[in-house]
């Protein structure tokens, strides 16, 4: 044995040979130079991404919608809003330009691993602006003059009219009551206009209807007769909307004088007691919405009214 | 060893005389209060009951500042409610108490996390009182109950509004219990119909003896706000409940602002959490929080005014302004709730109890009714002229602006109540309820934080589940979106 070579006795080829032998015997490959640490104790993500999301319309413009991401273990989303439209951010808004109808949303949340969800839903798009249709207190009149008073500080009487028996024969909703209703009457005693006297009856009511809209005011009204001498500008009951509401009866007198209503009906028909005549007469509201029911007469003979209303013209 | 068989005898009859072993090895200490030996009489059920209150009210940070230890009750209150408003903000954006009125609370919150335990905590004990309930006197037993269920529902009408759907107690579940009814969340509609209905029973059964303990009036009111807030309000039955109060004749405004805050359970009060000045046990820490420029509290200041609720002071504050809110150097600090009604001019400032103050916390007052009737009149319309709506309006307006009344009231839009609410109520945690329940918090928080800086999105009108609860509902817990 003393003529074998002993290679290892040098040490520079000992090193090498354990080097070329670790390789060899190590697992080849690229792994061998990654950290396996990503893999130590990780485990499988069993939380997976959840979509879900809610929407709400702008209150200015109802066709533009604000979305509210709800979705869960999720970094990455995709909302596809139909017709081509697509957007990554986490809260969109979105104008659906097509205006009212339903629209259906997808949105997909993905998180770093890949794993994703979607959701669908369907986005209804609607104008859900609704005019006000305002209650006209009293407006049939049957409680006598309650919800029709306003105090003058000219000491004129805040007691809107005269109440009385022989109103319209119609029921506040439209249908015959087969006899007559309570109503309001003016005489020459309540009358205004060049007959004012401190005696003199203005019906006032403030209501509140949607701003910048189109509404009808209605109301039915008798004439009793066309004896004795009619005032100037004729025997006439008034109806008016007046611009705001007041709380000094003079302050709306002078409105209505100036010529500052929203809308004037000067009602004339001489058709006899208790047959009514039914004026429906359409205006816009002013910018805040508040407005005031203005009603007077000049008449020398008995003149009735009955059954106002406002609502939304249709 | 010749009397061994005596001892064995002696040993032997020992352990059979001494039958209980469990309490042997285990022995109850004697400081100890075990709930199954407190309750024996009529009284310790009443001192139970009492004790509901007591979980409301919570511990003063100044005497135990560990808050692992201790409940806050009410008093973290306005932080989760207030300065997620447009009202108020913190003083400085250090710690977990400046998250709230920038939006980015998180689920590892300790004072949210407090409020729930806190709100919980009360729901526990009135629970547990109602296990009890058979030791009470038997003419008692349907006043305690009532009771009882009248805290558990105020404390969920909190929850819901602030978590969203929450866990639906209603009995003591055990450390052997299924754990499942701790930790799963119920819809609210659900959550609602069991307030509604515990609400409704304190109505049936309680009288109005008390202002600091439940009663029939506070129900009423309560029951009216829970009316107006559910998904599909009640206007109709909110009306009934506030008319009734209104009619009734218990309760007035005090002709003084002032008067509402500083004297204590006045005829405006119909509800409020008692606190006594000067005792560590059973005083609160908030009033001192609210103070800046001399920080009379452990902090730099809470309830800071925002600029935006000041201009609102200014258009129609009135006489309510000066009490509601003050400006010490260049800040703007809460007035409403000095402590002990001692301002900064006091020596020492803000009195001697300043930390441990005794002003009320006010649950619900008047006012508050009078502002609901119109808005229950309202009914989620735009506006209203119902003379009824504008009389009760026209007392809170008369009070600030006394002399000009009576006045001229002669319409009120959904946005006027709201204005008055806020100027009215500032500062008693009613705004984030009132943003909610009249559907403007997106907007309205969207807009403030874009004044203010802050990022704001839909997801914050929810705050998050505490993380505390989630990880030991192994699983069940889930949390709100966002978190």
């Amino acid at each position: 044995m003393k003529n074998k070579v002993n290679i290892f006795r040098k040490p520079t080829w000992l090193l090498l040979g354990l080097v070329t032998a670790s390789f060899m015997l190590s697992c080849v490959g690229d792994e061998l130079f990654r950290d396996d640490l990503p893999d130590a104790n990780s485990k499988v993500d069993t939380v997976l991404p959840s979509s879900d999301f809610t929407y709400a319309p702008d209150p200015n413009d109802f066709r533009t919608v604000k979305f509210t991401n709800n979705s869960t273990e999720s970094t990455i989303f995709l909302w596809d809003f139909g017709g081509g439209d697509t957007s990554t951010l986490k809260d969109p808004t979105y104008t659906f330009e097509g205006g009212e109808g339903t629209y259906q949303v997808t949105l997909t949340a993905s998180d770093a691993n890949g794993a994703s969800d979607s959701k669908t839903i369907d986005v209804v798009v609607e104008d859900l602006f609704v005019p006000i249709t305002p209650v006209v207190l009293n407006g049939d009149f049957e409680d006598s003059s309650n919800n029709w008073k306003i105090n003058f500080s000219n000491g004129w009487s805040n007691n809107g009219f005269e109440s009385s028996s022989d109103g319209s024969w119609l029921l506040y909703d439209g249908t015959d009551n087969g006899s007559k209703t309570r109503g309001a009457k003016w005489n020459m005693r309540r009358s205004a206009a060049e007959w004012t006297t401190s005696d003199t009856r203005h019906a006032y009511q403030a209501i509140v209807v949607s701003p910048n809209w189109e509404y009808t005011l209605e109301f039915e009204y008798a004439i009793k007769d066309d004896i004795a001498t009619d005032p100037i500008g004729g025997r006439r009951f008034v109806a008016e909307i007046l611009d705001g509401h007041f709380t000094d009866g003079v302050d709306a007198y002078n409105q209505s004088q100036a010529g500052g209503a929203l809308v004037t009906h000067v009602g004339t028909e001489v058709k006899g007691k208790t047959t009514f005549t039914t004026v429906k007469v359409d205006f816009t509201s002013n910018a805040s919405g508040l407005i005031s029911i203005w009603l007077w007469a000049v008449t020398p003979v008995d003149l009735y009214a009955d059954n106002v209303k406002v609502y939304p013209k249709l | 060893m010749k009397h061994i068989k005596f001892l064995v005898l002696a040993v032997t009859g020992c352990f059979i005389l001494s039958c209980d072993t469990d309490e042997f090895l285990n022995p109850l200490p004697d400081t100890a209060v075990a709930v199954d030996a407190f309750f024996q009489t009529d009284a310790d059920v009443l001192a139970g009951v009492i004790g509901i209150y007591d979980a409301l009210q919570g511990v003063n940070e100044n005497t135990e500042t560990n808050i692992g230890r201790v409940n806050r009750g009410v008093q973290f209150e306005h932080l989760l409610t207030e300065h997620r408003t447009d009202n108020t903000r913190n003083a400085t954006l250090e710690g977990s108490k400046s998250d709230f009125h920038r939006y980015v609370v998180n689920a590892n919150n300790v004072e949210s996390e407090d409020y729930w335990a806190s709100m919980y905590e009360v729901i526990f004990r009135a629970n547990n009182i109602l296990n009890f309930i058979d030791i009470a006197n038997e003419g008692n037993r349907a006043k305690y109950t009532a009771e009882a269920k009248f805290l558990r529902a105020y404390a969920y009408f909190k929850l819901v509004r602030l978590y969203g759907d929450v866990p639906l107690v209603t009995s003591v579940v055990g450390p052997a219990d299924d754990k499942a009814p701790l930790f799963t969340r119920v819809p609210k509609a659900q959550i609602y119909t069991q307030i509604i209905a515990d609400f409704q029973e304190a109505i049936n059964v309680l009288d109005n003896t008390y202002k600091s303990r439940a009663s029939k009036a506070a129900a009423q009111a309560l029951l009216a706000k829970v009316y107006l807030t559910q998904a599909s309000p009640n206007y109709s039955g909110a009306q009934q409940l506030c008319e009734t109060i209104i009619n009734g004749g218990g309760f007035s405004l005090m002709s003084n602002y002032y008067d509402v805050f500083y004297s204590e359970l006045n005829n405006e009060i119909i509800f409020a959490i008692q606190y006594e000045s000067g005792n560590a046990q059973e005083s609160q820490s908030f009033s001192s929080e609210f103070t800046s420029a001399v920080r009379a509290g452990r902090e730099d200041g809470q309830n800071i005014v925002n600029t935006n609720l000041i201009a609102d002071f200014d258009q129609i504050g009135g006489a309510r302004t000066a009490v509601s809110y003050t400006t010490v150097g260049s800040s703007n600090e809460v007035a409403k709730f000095f402590p002990d009604g001692f301002d900064v001019n006091a020596t020492p400032s803000y009195g001697p109890n300043a930390r441990n103050a005794g002003n009320d916390y006010i649950a619900i007052r008047f006012a508050d009714v009078l502002l609901m009737h119109v808005e229950a009149v309202l009914a989620g319309g735009a506006a209203t002229v119902d003379p009824a709506a504008l009389n009760s309006f026209r007392r809170i307006r008369d009070r600030a602006f006394p002399a000009t009344a009576p006045n001229a009231i002669t319409s009120i839009t959904k946005e006027d109540l709201l204005l008055e609410r806020r100027v009215e109520l500032a500062f008693e945690n009613q705004r984030w309820f009132d943003l909610l329940r009249f559907g403007v918090a997106d907007a309205v928080l969207s807009a403030h934080a874009v004044e203010m800086g802050y990022v704001f999105n839909t997801r914050s009108l929810l705050l998050p589940i505490p993380s505390r609860e989630i990880n030991l509902s192994g699983g069940l817990l889930t949390q709100n979106p966002g978190y």
